[in-house]
Parts: structure tokens; C-alpha cells; sequence
């Protein structure tokens, strides 16, 4: 009977225990480390798959072992995080102090994850840094502090199915109008005129990228003094008419409610889609898996502008992390000159002019990123973003989903899409 | 059962042995009773530790203001507030019950009718039942992608043979109405192998004497249906119909992964609603606001289930 009772005293303690255990804080791996001595793995959050067999996974792959050859005291430990799950998962993670040591982040979404408390503030060596293309300094926290360095540049291009154009008898659009008369044709020849998406699924990727650069063309400010989301008016709108415009003219995909950057940029590599807006990071791939997908200057608007906005990547420290050292000395190596020849082997441009002195930019095999990298210099201007990006995006999804289905007017779709950001 | 004279209900052997003056049974009986409790510790402990204390938690943060992830000051009821006044959440309540209902209404019958078949089999009954178990193994995220895909209006196979029908691509997911009917229709796909497998082991506890008494009685199919199954499955469909209804108005990934909540949020359920203002617009009071109202819901629509049970049993 004794014996059994202990057994039952044994088996509760277990019990607690086993309980208590899993509250506690998982344990730091590779053992804390202040300084860049000593073995260090440093968790690392990244949105591309290196398993992946395409120019920007075998970049990143690449690049991550050349940095672990590199600094054998530091190892890599990557986790491929989809950017939707990356904006909820780090603002819980960093609550939970369970932040990565570096992670990825969209520009435009910087200053949102900042306020949520999922960066460190950057090391001086970082801040020290000043061979940027463009200035750094706009990846601020609320408190105006940098908390992350781009790793790669990009902005909006058109696309447009050279073989589609040549079959409808049509020429590469110049101006919006124009895009709008060429994706009718090409929606009469049974295409989808023009790609675009009103789906949040992918937290409305395609249609807020468009919609920032459009709004850089025609001059209007985004936000407000305040930080408040406050674009309604007459530059705006000339975006809402546009749409309203490929709208009434058949020339949006029938399934735009639901399509997403994915699907139109599937669409344009399978030769169904006539033309879109899109980052340029798709510039390397598509030449690669559509020779008939060529790109141009974005259309002009009534402004005559064709100057979008710069955006894409960043790489910060994750809040918390006690690596900080190690984590900027990944980070350094990853947008510096060492890293530069891979990531631009795969379309992305490099963000340091001293990347540029790379024998890989003197050569024929980097034409291509070269000639981007010109582009996005000459064609586009980084701006302040404010810490409600995924509202905005929303906003602009649900609205076009209004549009689409509803009926809704080029200024009924801004100012639904202004409501919903605020709401 | 005999009953003892004075104290109604309990058997009357245990009722002799209370009256046991012997205190060596007393102390006998003091530890069992108390051993009883040491039993019951861990799964105190740990219902306490996953339902008890995440409930409290979950009215607590609704009763306070929220900064993403940190809790801030009391803000009493303001979120209950906020969720009452919102315009859109009876229309959510609404595509909960019918999402819910919807699903409950295929899924049910699907598995009773593929249990029954299955029950019948004598040949490659392990084959068929795995085949019939085949959506339940896949995760929901798999079950949303793989009917993405095959209902993708661009190049899904769907899409291939209603245009080759002439009906054109399928576009189920841009319109609110198709969108809500196919966010239903998946989940029950996905879910009914849960229901069959129940049933399964409810049709073969029928005795088969009773289907053989009714064929000599010249009893049919649909006799022995009405007459035998039904009344041996009555408890059985009350228990499927409470899983499937917790299951279904806790639906978030199959909806997630394929309409978000949309389009127009035609497809946003209370679950969906929690999901969006916990990750897309970071509200935690809200959300767990929210949390609390889906957690009533299910619990009537729970009790209102289980009370069929109890007349049953009665």
C-alpha cells in the first residue's frame, strides 16, 4: 500500500512537472553570445525555400553556406516562413521573447513589425554603414530608430506577352489609357487583358505593390502628418478609374476577385495573361521560363511621371536576440559585396554600391541585373511608410473586390478602400 | 437492481457497507476516498491548464486594452461593446450557421450512408474503407490548397473540363454566394470520414439476430433502416452531430487557405473573424471578444444536441 501511494505521489509530480516544463522558455541553441567569439547559431527567418531549385533559392542557399565557410563559429539555423505567416508570427514571437535572431521583412511592413516589438534597434557598425544605394535610415521604429538594412531593391515594371500584343496587332502601352484600349483587344482575343488581384489571401500583394508605385507617380502622399492612411482625392482616383476603366472594359480576369500575385504572375508565364504590373524581382524568371514576357517602363499617368516607388527586402535583428554581433555580421555579409554576385545571379538588385566593384557586375552574365538595377534607380524614389500597411492593403483588396463585383466607380473604390484602412 | 428502503438510488449493498460499524472498513473507505483524489489531480491539473486558464485569460484581455500582443489598461466592456455595435456581425453570425448547418447537413448523412455501405461489404472492405478515409488523413491546409488548385479558374482541372463541356473556366471563388456553397462543400468532403468512422463502430454493435428476425418478418431495406438502425444510431448521430458542429464553427484553416473570409466577406465566420483581428489587424481585446461570443454559440448549439441524447436515454 505504501508503495503505491508513492508510486501515486511519483506520478503526479511527474505530472506537474511534465506541465511546468512545457511553460518554460525554450532554451537558447548554441549558447549565449554576446561578441562574434565562440560558437553561435543564430535562428534566421526567410521567406525563400534554399530547397527550391530556382535562381533565388540556390542565391540564398549559396550565400548562407559561403557565410558559414566563412565564419565556422557561426551556423545558420533557417526557417522558411511565408511572408502572411512571417506578420502574424513575429509580433507573437517577440511577445513570447522567441524572436529570430535575423529575419526578412517587406519594406512596406517594416514600421508595423517595429511597432509590434519584433526588431532590435541596429548595432552602430550597422548604422555606420553609409555605401547604401538609397537612404536606410527610413526603416525606422516609432521611436525613429533604423531597425533593419535593405537587402535588395526593387520597384513596379510592366510586363506585357510580346506574342499576345503581335496577334492582336497591338504595341506596348505607354501611357494608362493605352493599357486599358490594348487589354480590351486582348480580352476580345479571349486573354486576360490585364493581371491584377483583389485577393487578401496573400495579404493583398499585388494590388498594394501597384498601388504604391501608382501613387508615387501621380504625387500623392499615402498617409497624413499624423501617420493616418489619407490618399482620397483626385490623383488618387485617376488609380480607381483606371481600374473601373479594364473593368468595363472586360479586361480584368474574370476570377480577379480571388486571383493573387501568384496566380497572375502564373498566368503571365503560361502565356494567358496579356500584361500586369509587377515588381521587377519577376524580371530574371521570366526570361527564364516565358522568352515571350518582355518588360518596360511603367505606363505614364496624367502626370507624365513613370517614377514608382523603391521597395523590397530588408534584413533586421530579431527583438530579444542576445546574438546581436553575430546577427549583424550575418546580415553584413548578406547584402555586402561577398553575397552580391549570388543574390544578383538570381534578378535580385544588391543594395551597396560597393557590391558594384564585383568582377560578376563587369561581366555579361550580370546584363541583365545591371540593366534593372538602372531601372530602379532612374525609375523609382523610396518613401516613409507608417505602421498600418496591412490595413491599407486590405482596404485596397476589399474595395476592389467592390468594384469588381459591385459595381463601384473609380473615386467610390479609393474612398471604400480609404474606409476600410481606417476603420 | 434492488434499492435500499432509506436512501433512494443507492444499492443496497453499498448503502449496508456505509452503515458498516466495523472502523476498520471506515478507515479503508477514508483512503480510498482520498486516493480517488490523487487520481483526479493530473486531469484537474490539466483541464485547468488547458481549458480553464485560457478561458479566464481570454475574458481577461477582452476586459482590457491591447498593443498588438502586450495587455495594457482595464477597458471594462468596451470590446463587448464594439463587437454588439458592429453592422457586420449578424451577417456573420449568420454565414456561421449556415457554413456550420450547411456542412453538418452533407457530412452526416455522407458518412451514415458510406458507414452503412461499408458495413455491408464483404469483399475489400479494408480497400474501400480506406479509400473512403482518404480526405480525413489530409491536414485541412492540404484538403484547402489541393481543391485550390483543382478548382483554379486558369488551370485547374475543374476549369479544364467544364470548358471543355462549355460551361467555361470555374470561377467558384469570386463570387460571394459560390464562394460560401464551395468553402462548405470542402469542409464537408473533409470532414464526413470522421462521422463514417463513428458509425461504423455503432452499425456493428446491432445485433444481427434483430435484421434476421425482420427479414422472416418480411421486413425491407428501408424497414430495417427505420425500424433497427436508426433507433440503434439515435445517440450515435447526437454525438457525430456535436463533434461535426464544434468542428465546423471552429473552422478557420479550410477557409483560410482558401477564401480568406472572401469575397465581400461572404465567407468571414465568427472563427474567421477572430483569426482577421487577431493576426491581420492585431486586436487582441477584440478578438478575444469575439472568442467568447463563438465560444456561447457553441456551447448552445451543443447543449441544444446533447439534450436529444438525454431524452433518448431517458
Amino acid at each position: 500500500m505504501i508503495k503505491k501511494r508513492w508510486s501515486l505521489a511519483l506520478a503526479t509530480i511527474a505530472a506537474a512537472g511534465l506541465l511546468l516544463s512545457a511553460c518554460a522558455p525554450a532554451d537558447d541553441s548554441g549558447g549565449d553570445n554576446g561578441g562574434s567569439s565562440g560558437p553561435v547559431t543564430l535562428t534566421y527567418w526567410d521567406f525563400l525555400d534554399p530547397s527550391q531549385d530556382n535562381p533565388r533559392s540556390n542565391a540564398l542557399r549559396d550565400n548562407v553556406a559561403a557565410f558559414e565557410n566563412a565564419n565556422p563559429d557561426i551556423k545558420i539555423d533557417l526557417s522558411v516562413v511565408a511572408l502572411g505567416d512571417m506578420i502574424s508570427r513575429l509580433p507573437q514571437a517577440a511577445a513570447a521573447g522567441q524572436a529570430p535572431d535575423v529575419f526578412k521583412m517587406f519594406t512596406p511592413q517594416v514600421p508595423q513589425m517595429a511597432a509590434a516589438g519584433a526588431y532590435t534597434p541596429l548595432p552602430a557598425d550597422a548604422l555606420a554603414v553609409d555605401d547604401w544605394l538609397r537612404p536606410a535610415d527610413t526603416l525606422a521604429g516609432p521611436d525613429g530608430q533604423q531597425v533593419a538594412v535593405p537587402y535588395e531593391y526593387r520597384t513596379c515594371a510592366l510586363y506585357y506577352n510580346q506574342k499576345i500584343l503581335d496577334e492582336i496587332g497591338a504595341t506596348q502601352p505607354t501611357t494608362y489609357d493605352e493599357v486599358v484600349d490594348v487589354a480590351a483587344k486582348a480580352a476580345a482575343a479571349g486573354y486576360t487583358g490585364f493581371g491584377t488581384g483583389f485577393s487578401d489571401t496573400d495579404n493583398s500583394a499585388i494590388i498594394a505593390t501597384f498601388f504604391d508605385c501608382f501613387m508615387s507617380q501621380v504625387g500623392q502622399d499615402i498617409w497624413n502628418e499624423d501617420g493616418d492612411v489619407d490618399y482620397a482625392g483626385d490623383k488618387a482616383n485617376e488609380f480607381g478609374d483606371f481600374l473601373a476603366d479594364l473593368r468595363d472594359a472586360n479586361a480584368l480576369g474574370s476570377s480577379v476577385v480571388s486571383d493573387t500575385y501568384s496566380t497572375v504572375t502564373d498566368g503571365l508565364a503560361n502565356g494567358t495573361v496579356a500584361m500586369a504590373v509587377l515588381g521587377t524581382e519577376r524580371i530574371v524568371t521570366f526570361g527564364t521560363s516565358n522568352p515571350d514576357i518582355k518588360w518596360a517602363d511603367l505606363p505614364t499617368a496624367s502626370t507624365g511621371d513613370q517614377t514608382g516607388a523603391t521597395f523590397g527586402w530588408t534584413m533586421g535583428i530579431g527583438a530579444g536576440s542576445k546574438k546581436i554581433d553575430a546577427a549583424w555580421k550575418f546580415i553584413d555579409f548578406m547584402t555586402g559585396a561577398d553575397a552580391a554576385a549570388g543574390l544578383a545571379g538570381g534578378g535580385e538588385v544588391p543594395t551597396r554600391s560597393s557590391s558594384y566593384d564585383d568582377p560578376y557586375f563587369t561581366s555579361p552574365d550580370a546584363d541583365a541585373v545591371n540593366s534593372i538595377a538602372e531601372y530602379v534607380e532612374s525609375n523609382s524614389e523610396p518613401h516613409v511608410y507608417q505602421d498600418n500597411w496591412i490595413a491599407l492593403a486590405t482596404g485596397l483588396s476589399q474595395a476592389g473586390q467592390e468594384l469588381y463585383l459591385n459595381g463601384l466607380s473609380g473615386s467610390e473604390f479609393i474612398s471604400t478602400a480609404q474606409d476600410a484602412a481606417t476603420k | 437492481m434492488t434499492l435500499s428502503s432509506g436512501i433512494v438510488g443507492i444499492p443496497s449493498g453499498i448503502n449496508k457497507a456505509a452503515n458498516n460499524p466495523d472502523p476498520g472498513n471506515n478507515v479503508r473507505r477514508r483512503r480510498v476516498d482520498r486516493r480517488v483524489w490523487l487520481y483526479a489531480v493530473p486531469v484537474v491539473l490539466v483541464f485547468t491548464f488547458v481549458f480553464i486558464g485560457p478561458l479566464i485569460y481570454t475574458a481577461w484581455t477582452a476586459l482590457h486594452e491591447t498593443t498588438y500582443y502586450q495587455i495594457g489598461e482595464f477597458s471594462g466592456l468596451n470590446s463587448f461593446v464594439d463587437l454588439f455595435s458592429d453592422p457586420e456581425l449578424p451577417t456573420q453570425i449568420g454565414t456561421t450557421l449556415v457554413f456550420s448547418l450547411g456542412a453538418l447537413v452533407i457530412a452526416l448523412p455522407a458518412g451514415l450512408i458510406s458507414a452503412i455501405v461499408l458495413n455491408g461489404l464483404h469483399r475489400f472492405k479494408r480497400t474501400v474503407r480506406s479509400l473512403f478515409l482518404l480526405p480525413w488523413l489530409m491536414s485541412q491546409a492540404i484538403a484547402g490548397v489541393i481543391w485550390l488548385w483543382f478548382l483554379n479558374p486558369n488551370y485547374g482541372p475543374a476549369s479544364s473540363i467544364t470548358t471543355s463541356l462549355g460551361f467555361g473556366p470555374t470561377d467558384v471563388f469570386s463570387s460571394p454566394t459560390s464562394a460560401l456553397i464551395a468553402v462548405t462543400l470542402i469542409t464537408a468532403w473533409w470532414s464526413y470520414p470522421q462521422a463514417m468512422l463513428l458509425f461504423l463502430g455503432a452499425l456493428q454493435t446491432i445485433p444481427g439476430e434483430l435484421r434476421e428476425s425482420l427479414k422472416m418478418d418480411g421486413g425491407g431495406i428501408w424497414r430495417e433502416f427505420v425500424s433497427i438502425t436508426l433507433p440503434f444510431l439515435r445517440n450515435t448521430i447526437v454525438s457525430v452531430t456535436v463533434v461535426l458542429l464544434m468542428l465546423y464553427v471552429q473552422m478557420v484553416t479550410i477557409i483560410l487557405v482558401t477564401t480568406r473570409g472572401g469575397p465581400l466577406g461572404a465567407t468571414e465566420t465568427l472563427s474567421m473573424r477572430v483569426y482577421n483581428q487577431t493576426f491581420l489587424d492585431f486586436d487582441l481585446s477584440g478578438a478575444s471578444a469575439t472568442a467568447i461570443l463563438l465560444f456561447a454559440v457553441n456551447t448552445v448549439l451543443t447543449l441544444v444536441a446533447i439534450r436529444f441524447r438525454r431524452k433518448e436515454a431517458l
